[in-house]
């Protein structure tokens, strides 16, 4: 499976995050950032499936939330940045 | 036992608080800190507690929700992010040592006083106008005041603020729970309040509302940016250093959605009409001066010609009447009142009191003041 780590600022943000995302019916989980991609130390993250990226931006854009960074977490656990 | 104190903590709860706050403490670990199911638990309780805020004080971002050990630290976190060495500050007449103390400590901050008659919101708004010149950098106000329970025109104040471009920081210790506070429409910088009063939280939470940038008291772990010396400069993490109190989070949260089901207006008008009922057979009596106005919350002042007020209260404690007296920590509404040298006896109410407690509690009272130093 492919997913997408929306990566967050702190934990309530991400909180934040997954409950706007949730009232759209997207549904996502918070969990900590992984050390690779968390570049100042301990972060979070809401972790997507594939298929509700486009929808989730667009969702957090209308929010006033700005992703820090995503990822796409491929199937064999590669992280890779991906344009938002 | 009568308990008439709700001004200093509300003792009775609803039964959902404590149980919520048992429940963390053996099933919640620090949130933020992991990603196990106990960390995330905590993590959850910590958010909910944040976004009923946000929601009961009309905020849009739960991340402006500072969980926090009291309103003494709210205030305190408030003050030092907006105070600085050579700051005027102006204050109403009515505020607490969780104001005047902090300003008292900080050095080089001139304190101008806006000083109304109890009860007189005109009188108030008056002297807040007259006094909020240029040199102003910060306004401090309460929302209620803790001694006289006089509702003080804030919305009022907010407005006056917002038009002279000052910020603006409020104490709703006394209103939180039984009054509407609306952090956004008041386009407060700041609004402190405890939890364990009319938010019927456990003592050691509190809440700060903030409406802008702060700056931290305390420097530590907040589990993000950890390779970054400098606090992080985005909320709630810039001011929760620190493993934060779950326990107490949790019992908060209960508190609150008692609160929200209950209704602020139904508590507020319950309290209203207890204090009421309270005053009506007491101000009557020769002797015994109760402090009354149009605009007065759910607890009130009285003296007692003759008595001591810690006497007075010392004997209701003995007949199972809990009441406040002293200077309520607030020396500077006694000073504007003129209670200063006398202290008042306090009696306030909760969502929990009833009208035979009300009854029983000042029948013990005209008892006393009836046959004086001998029936005691």
């Amino acid at each position: 499976m492919v997913y997408y780590l929306i990566i967050c600022r702190s934990l309530t943000y991400a909180q934040r995050t997954a409950h706007v995302l949730e009232r759209a019916g997207i549904s996502g989980s918070v969990m900590r950032a992984p050390k690779l991609i968390s570049q100042e130390g301990c972060g979070y993250c809401v972790k997507i499936a594939e298929r509700w990226l486009t929808n989730a931006l667009l969702v957090l854009r209308r929010e006033g939330m700005t992703p820090k960074q995503v990822f796409l977490q491929s199937a064999d656990g590669i992280y890779s940045e991906v344009p938002t | 036992m009568i308990y008439l104190d709700s001004a200093a903590t509300t003792l009775e709860k609803p039964r959902s608080v404590p149980m919520a706050a048992a429940r963390a403490m053996t099933s919640m670990a620090s949130p933020g800190r992991g990603g196990h199911p106990a960390s995330a638990r905590a993590a959850n309780v910590m958010y909910r507690c944040r976004e009923l805020a946000a929601e009961l004080f009309h905020m849009d971002n739960p991340e402006q929700v500072i969980l926090t050990s009291n309103a003494t630290h709210g205030l305190n976190l408030a003050i030092h992010s907006l105070v600085r060495p050579k700051s005027v500050v102006l204050i109403s007449g009515y505020e607490h040592n969780a104001v005047t103390r902090p300003l008292y400590a900080k050095a080089d901050v001139k304190v101008k006083v806006a000083a109304g008659d109890v009860f007189d919101s005109d009188g108030v708004y008056a002297a807040f106008e007259q006094a909020l010149t240029n040199e102003v950098d910060v306004v401090i106000c309460n929302h209620v005041s803790n001694v006289f329970g006089f509702i003080q025109p804030v919305e009022r104040i907010a407005s006056l603020c917002r038009q002279r471009g000052k910020p603006l920081i409020v104490d709703a210790s006394q209103s939180a729970g039984t009054l509407p506070v609306d952090v956004q429409g008041w386009g407060a910088a700041f609004v402190a309040m405890p939890g364990h009063k009319g938010l019927y939280g456990p003592q050691g939470t509190g809440l700060l509302l903030c409406g802008g940038e702060a700056d931290p008291l305390l420097y530590g772990g907040t589990g993000s940016l950890s390779q970054q010396q400098q606090m992080p400069d985005f909320l709630p993490d810039r001011l929760e250093a620190g493993t934060q109190n779950v326990c107490g989070a949790a019992g908060l949260l209960a508190g609150m959605e008692f609160v929200k089901q209950k209704g602020i207006g139904r508590i507020q008008k319950h309290e209203h009409r207890l204090a009421n009922r309270m005053m009506d057979r007491l101000e009557r009596v020769p002797g015994i001066q109760v402090f009354r106005g149009s605009n007065q919350s759910g607890l009130f002042s009285l003296t007692v010609e003759g008595m001591d007020c810690e006497e007075v209260a010392e004997q209701l404690a003995r007949r199972n009447v809990a009441v406040r007296a002293g200077l309520h920590c607030a020396p500077l509404a006694h000073k504007t009142v003129g209670t200063e040298e006398s202290g008042t006896v306090r009696l306030s109410f909760s969502a929990f009191n009833l009208e035979w407690q009300v009854d029983q509690a000042a029948a013990i009272l005209l008892e006393l003041v009836k046959h004086g130093k001998r029936a005691w």
